[in-house]
This record gives structure tokens, sequence and C-alpha cells, in this order.
């Protein structure tokens, strides 16, 4: 089954980083925006399986995107993908429904350990 | 603009802000684990100017600030240059308090406040400077030294900056962040300045870099 995957990230570089880390096995299909508002946008258009979040954009930033989405689609599978490690932002988007957190840099390891827990709760 | 193309392309420079971005986000994270303030992290960009334009361009960058203080601190290593870390004047003050060290009333009570201004800045400065140039570092498979962190200036006019406060001799690949101490009215800014003879190194590092994620 061919999942569709919505990333959401103001840098190109940091969405095709992320791309490139997905099991080159499996069929995706990717949809990318470059800011929260557009992110919140496509996906109420394309309704995703699963959405990557960056939460530091221009426009509208990730964790109110979030809220948009979840308020929107409350089932919605957001994993937060982010520099910002701190705690208080970790927890910040973990109450706002974040599924979980992805540490940037991105490795073929981290996101499929993600895919693997996505796919655990999408069923 | 012609050096900004020749320096570094385009592609280039956004995957040195990509880098940028998770280095300094490592930063915060290591200095919220030391004193609790939450940062606010602002999208970083990356410019390419001349070192003797640097003041000029601070100072259209710090508008609305009378007076600055800046802690430098140089690295070396295949990645080499300097860091600075730019606070308004009057932000020292209140980092100290965000770090739990109140200000005196007396004449030696006042001076010993200075001081821990001055400490203070230097201390944010080090724990930023050294997690973000490190990770940076690391991320492009290099190992920096630094020197100890210095208060270059403090409470400085911003419409008078020194051009030899900066090394004319180096390229400016401006790596700068904005930041905000949440909960407190202080923002901060980073900036690091590169030697022209880490420019090969860096575009090289740079292709290595994204060869992992082709």
């Amino acid at each position: 089954m061919t999942r569709k995957i919505l990333i959401v990230d103001d840098s190109p570089i940091s969405r095709r980083m992320l791309k490139s880390c997905f099991p080159k096995e499996q069929p995706y299909e990717f949809y990318e925006a470059g800011d929260g508002l557009a992110g919140f946008e496509l996906y109420k258009e394309v309704r995703p399986e699963i959405t990557f979040m960056d939460l530091t954009m221009p426009v509208m930033d990730g964790a109110t995107s979030i809220d948009e989405i979840r308020k929107f689609d409350p089932k919605a599978l957001v994993i937060v993908s982010t520099a910002d490690v701190q705690i208080k932002s970790l927890t910040r988007v973990m109450e706002l429904g974040a599924f979980m957190v992805l540490k940037k840099p991105p490795s073929k390891e981290s996101v499929l350990d993600a895919l693997t827990q996505s796919e655990e709760l999408l069923g | 603009m012609e050096q900004e193309q020749t320096l570094l392309s385009e592609e280039e420079r956004d995957i040195l802000q990509e880098i940028m971005n998770i280095a300094f986000g490592q930063a915060t994270a290591d200095l919220t684990e030391i004193i609790n303030v939450h940062v606010v992290l602002n999208v970083p960009y990356i410019k390419v100017l001349k070192a003797i334009d640097m003041p000029g361009y601070l100072k259209n960058e710090l508008a609305g600030h009378e007076a600055i203080s800046m802690v430098e601190q140089h690295f070396w290593g295949e990645f080499k240059g300097s860091a600075y870390l730019i606070f308004p004047a009057g932000a020292g003050k209140e980092l100290v308090t965000i770090m739990g060290e109140g200000g005196g009333e007396n004449e030696f009570e006042s001076f010993m406040s200075d001081v821990m201004e001055k400490e203070t800045l230097m201390e944010v400065g080090n724990i930023l400077i050294g997690a973000c140039v490190g990770k940076v570092a690391e991320l492009l498979g290099d190992r920096v030294t630094y020197s100890p962190p210095r208060v270059a200036i403090e409470n400085y006019a911003t419409d008078s900056l020194p051009a030899e406060i900066f090394d004319l001799q180096a390229s400016a690949i401006v790596l700068r962040t904005v930041f905000n101490f949440n909960e407190r009215d202080v923002s901060g800014f980073l900036f690091l300045l590169t030697k022209y003879d880490s420019i090969s190194w860096l575009k090289k590092s740079l292709v290595t870099f994204m060869e992992k994620y082709e």
C-alpha cells in the first residue's frame, strides 16, 4: 500500500534529506510544503497518512500548524522533525498531539523507526 | 553580490543554513540544561559579505538597539574563523537574573554586579558558541579548538562600531541566527565569520555531507 507522506519544512535541503532516508523498497507518495500554513492547507487537500513537521518556520510555525491540523483532523498522525530539542519545545508539541519527535539530522535508522511506530498505529 | 555567487552556490548556502539550524538547536538545548530558560529559535540565514562591511551590516541588523555587548571567540580546525554573540546592552543584567544571581545596591555590590554581568555574558557565549560551532564542525567531519571567550565590546554604541574589531582578512560568510529567551525580554544574535582559506574545505565538506542523503 502506498502511503501518502506530507513533509512540512521551510528548508528544501532538509526536505530532501528526510526523503532520502525513507526505505527504498516501500512505495511512498511525497507531498511538500514550505511553511506551517501551506502545510495545513496541503494536509486538508491530500489527507496524508503521516505528516513530518518542522517547528521553526516562517509564516506559521510548526506548533501552530500541528494545532490547526489536529483540530481539523483529531486522528492526524504528525511526527515532529526538528533541531529544536529543548524539553519545553518537545513537551509543547506532544501536548498539541504530535505522535513523536524525530531529531535532526534524520538518518535511515531514525526514519525507519518512526515509520515502524507509525505503521503500528495506522494498522 | 558577485562575491557571494563565487563563494557559495545557492545550494551550498541552503545546506549550510540547515547545518546551522541543527547546530544552534543543539546549542540551545545544551544551554537550557544549565540555565532554566526556554530559547525561542528563529529561522537562521546565510549571507556572504566582506568583513569590512560587517559594522554597517550590524548597524542595520541592530536598528532599534542603541548599544550592544559582544562576546567573541575564535575557533581553529579545517573550519576556522570567529564567532560573535551579540546582545543589546542591558541583556547581561537580565541574563544574570535568569541565572539566579542578583545585583547589589552599594558600590561594591554594584561593582560585583558588573563583573557578574560580564562573566555571565562570557559563560552564555562560551556555551552557545562552543556547542554551535562544535556541531557544525562535527556534521562536516571536522574538530575545532577554541580561544577563551572574551567580551570584545561592552555597552558600545551601535552606530559607531569600529571595523577593526573584525578580522578584515576574513570572508564573512555570516551565519546569523536570532534567538529570544522566552519569559524574558532578552534577544541575541550569533554570527560566525569564516576565513577565506576555509572556503574550499567548506565547499567539499558540504558535498560530502549531502552524499549521505543521495
